[in-house]
């Protein structure tokens, strides 16, 4: 990196009087118009709704909730969800990182253009990626459906679809995670660790993985909280058959537009509370990862 | 890469592919068709507009939680990630209930056009915010020193100096922002009612042509919807390349 | 006089920056301020800059009460560590930005930048970015961006601190050579007593927050005012009561000197022309002498050689303290 230039020779002491200097805050009329400002927007536009679904899943006190867990088809949705969550984290785990030490420690042709495709699932419409699964996927006229289908394996409007597209729109995230931790660990400890007789395999299990371990659970956590909360793909590929394929995204807006509001906030926070849960834990983990 | 190819590349390949397939006339009549090119025109123009307002208020909110320091500011924090990590159906919901029919504050605009521009607005918050954060972070305090010691005011030292060096950030971030809204589906399905003509959105006229097996037409819809997609990410790369020189 | 510090006191919580500090810095010189990390000197030079607050007392520019003036206003050069380079610009643009603050006429900042490029020996870089510089262009642009301005001081923080022993030496004698042509008032801060010695005019030694000497690097060198001076500015050793340094001690192989004191022969480091030894005294003391290769050989010196110590004539002494750094 070009940055070795600047970087002060090891023998340089520390410059113990800029760390003892704590960051200046000038407090100026502006720095308390601009705090106002960003308050009041961030409130406006997440914090008070997102308070609202709270209180109105809350209007009948656990009431909702409970009435929800009871309904043995939501029982299903939720269970789908978490089910279809699992498989696509622990997919884009083993390939993310796969594709992760691809990227990072080889070179071949086409690197950058596999480099750069990578962000297309989190840039294109999640309609156009159910769109392209149907159009190849599908059972009766996509490019391998009617082939797989004759295997008996049905993709689109069942599971293994609803779990392609989760994996599809969550991809790039395990990636985006790793790429730059391996690029910072360098492959110096990894030689090192050749150089005293470690195999492949030792090398990857005892001294890459423990090193990438927290960018690994930032990107689980990552993934885990989009594969949930995904609607626009599953609901192409899904069909949305109740009790079979319906995801506990698609039942919120069923519930919705069926008049069933105390349902569909009950629903919608349930999967809130897991989205915020997995901020929180990011939020926790973050600052030990740069130490 | 194998399954790279398997899970993204083919099925975006098939979509192009069905696309052309009808051929150029066929494509052309079906974007340029009232009901299709109202809802491109509407999308675009709001995630523009969008993107807009993400670029004033994106750099605003950064510079407040990087360089201010209060109570709540964690709570901030958590805020901005949320639209994120939200799933987006949830987020119309929680739009909804602020600016919907039974809106405690009286403003209603359920299934008309600010809703859309509000649902992107939401789903879009972080983008900018998150990129602009980590560059500005890491200006060092040096470099505005040296700019206050050679004689420039504040404001100067604003524009001239933390300005560029966040330009790319802010470029960045709001590409990211202009795809995401472009491709917004999810958060408009109950806010926006989808009426034809008025708040009916790219994503939901594909998927009305896929639920009416009109496959091909969808798929021409869907093929300008990643071009766009495309186009984000070469600026992206652009902007990468450029700041690598920079050093 | 260009610039009087009086009555300067800065605390970062509980910590004491500075300490009382009272200076006057010459016009037209080289003045460093020589410490330890952590002694304050930066604060200091911060605090002429306008970039740090002062809790009490006053600092005076050219004649000019620059207490509360802020950073833009007291026309002071300043040069960091790390350079501070406006990474978006070329490196005439960086140069020329104080003159465009100023709003000069555009012929006249290009002849300027021209000009100041041409004295940092960085002309063929005009229109490069910083990125494509070494640390010691880089360094070197900041200095020609500083001197842009015609600064009345020019202020230099640890300015050679980040680069390596080599560009560092290069760049301390390029800098001397410079003032010799420039002649602006230029104070820098740097925690390395060799680089003070060679470079500056005049050394002020601050440590701790407080100001502990202030003169030329001779009289800093020959008449240390105490024990912590001494050893700053160079090695030392201890021989009987006193301090002294290692070179200024004779060494005999049999006792002709009144006061000489006996010991033996620990340890012996050649490095070059010098040999450094290290005599246990019969007074129990561990004694580090230096001498001349061709020294230790005339008197047959090896380990374990008994020899006999005595303060050199001339040599610098003080009497040692109980707590020597």
């Amino acid at each position: 990196m070009a940055d070795t230039l600047i970087r002060p020779p090891a023998d340089a002491p520390p410059p113990v009087e800029e760390r003892r200097r704590p960051p200046r805050v000038r407090k100026t009329p502006v720095t308390y118009l601009l705090r106002f400002i960003v308050t009041a927007y961030l409130f406006f536009l997440v914090a008070w709704p997102v308070s609202l679904v709270v209180t109105h899943t809350f209007d009948n006190g656990w009431e909702s909730i409970r009435s929800l867990l009871e309904d043995p088809d939501m029982v299903v949705a939720l269970q789908l969800s978490a089910y279809v969550a699992v498989w696509s984290v622990l997919i884009n785990t083993v390939f993310g990182v796969g594709m992760s030490l691809l990227l990072v420690r080889y070179e071949f042709p086409g690197k950058r253009l596999l480099n750069s495709l990578l962000d297309l699932p989190l840039s294109v419409s999640p309609i156009v990626v159910g769109l392209a699964l149907v159009l190849v996927y599908g059972g009766r006229n996509g490019w391998f459906g009617p082939t797989l289908a004759g295997w008996g394996f049905d993709v689109i409007f069942s599971t293994p679809g609803i779990i392609m597209a989760t994996t599809f729109v969550a991809l790039p995230l395990m990636i985006r995670e790793l790429v730059p931790v391996l690029e910072e660990i360098g492959i110096e400890q990894e030689q090192a660790a050749q150089s005293l007789g470690a195999s492949g395999f030792q090398r990857f299990v005892r001294i890459t993985l423990p090193s990438i371990k927290w960018g690994i659970t930032y990107g689980v956590v990552l993934t885990l909280a989009r594969s949930l909360g995904e609607f626009g793909a599953v609901k192409v590929v899904s069909g949305n058959v109740l009790g079979q394929t319906r995801t506990a995204t698609l039942a919120v807006e069923e519930k919705y537009l069926n008049f069933d509001q105390q349902g569909a906030y009950a629903t919608a926070f349930l999967l809130a509370m897991v989205s915020v849960a997995c901020i929180v834990v990011v939020g926790i983990i973050r600052p030990k990862n740069n130490h | 890469m194998i399954w790279f190819s398997a899970l993204v590349l083919i099925p975006l390949a098939a979509v192009v592919v069905t696309a052309i397939d009808g051929g150029w006339d066929v494509f052309w009549t079906t974007i340029t068709n009232g009901q299709t090119a109202a809802a491109i025109k509407l999308t675009v123009f709001t995630a523009a507009g969008v993107t807009a307002v993400n670029v004033v208020m994106g750099p605003l909110i950064a510079w407040v939680l990087v360089r201010d320091r209060f109570w709540g500011k964690s709570v901030l924090e958590v805020l901005i990630d949320i639209p994120f990590a939200l799933p987006t159906i949830v987020a119309g919901l929680v739009l909804l209930s602020l600016y919907g029919t039974d809106s405690p504050i009286g403003i209603d605009i359920a299934n008309q056009r600010p809703a859309v521009f509000l649902a992107f607005l939401f789903v879009t918050l972080p983008f900018v915010v998150r990129m602009v954060q980590p560059v500005l972070e890491e200006l060092e305090l040096d470099v505005e020193e040296a700019a206050a010691s050679l004689g420039a005011s504040r404001f100067t030292t604003f524009r001239r100096i933390i300005l560029p060096s966040l330009t790319p950030a802010i470029t960045a971030g709001a590409a990211l922002s202009f795809a995401r809204g472009v491709s917004e589906y999810g958060s408009l399905v109950l806010l926006s009612g989808n009426l034809p003509f008025k708040t009916e959105v790219t994503s939901v006229r594909i998927l009305s042509s896929i639920e009416n097996d009109n496959v091909a037409g969808a798929a021409a819809v869907a093929t300008v919807l990643l071009a766009i997609s495309l186009a984000v990410i070469v600026v992206l790369d652009l902007i990468q390349r450029r700041v690598a020189a920079r050093g | 006089m260009s610039i009087e510090v009086t009555g300067l006191n800065k605390k970062f919580g509980d910590f004491v920056a500075l300490d009382d500090v009272n200076v006057t810095i010459p016009t037209g010189q080289l003045t460093a301020l020589l410490g330890p990390s952590g002694g304050g000197k930066s604060t200091l030079l911060r605090i002429i800059a306008g970039l740090e607050k002062a809790d009490t007392g006053s600092v005076t520019i050219e004649g000019v009460e620059a207490t509360h003036l802020p950073a833009q206003k007291r026309n002071v050069g300043f040069v960091f560590q790390h350079y501070a380079v406006f990474k978006h610009m070329t490196v005439a643009k960086n140069v020329a930005f104080g003159l465009e603050i100023r709003k000069r006429p555009k012929d006249e900042i290009e002849h300027r930048v021209q000009e100041l490029l041409k004295l940092v020996h960085l002309s063929q870089f005009a229109h490069r970015l910083p990125s494509q510089l070494s640390g010691g262009q880089r360094q070197r642009m900041a200095l020609a961006r500083a001197l842009a301005v015609e600064p009345s001081v020019l202020l230099l923080d640890e300015p050679f601190g980040a680069l390596d022993a080599k560009v560092r030496k290069e760049l301390r004698d390029w800098l001397r050579r410079l003032h010799d042509d420039v002649h602006v008032t230029t104070v820098f801060v740097t925690h390395d007593q060799e680089e003070a010695l060679e470079v500056a005019d005049e050394i002020v030694v601050i440590n701790e927050g407080r100001v502990e000497q202030v003169g030329t690097p001779d009289q800093l060198y020959d008449e240390p005012a105490n024990d912590f001076v001494m050893s700053f500015l160079g090695e030392v050793t201890h021989l009987g009561g006193v301090s002294l340094r290692p070179h200024d001690i004779e060494l005999e192989a049999s006792p002709q000197l009144a006061g000489s004191v006996e010991g033996t022969v620990s340890r012996m480091v050649r490095i070059g022309f010098e040999v450094r030894l290290t005599v246990l005294t019969v007074d129990g003391d561990e004694v580090s002498v230096v001498v001349t290769r061709a020294h230790a050989r005339a008197h047959g010196i090896e380990e374990g050689s008994t020899v006999w110590l005595t303060p050199a004539a001339g040599a610098t002494v003080v009497p040692r303290m109980a707590a020597a750094v």
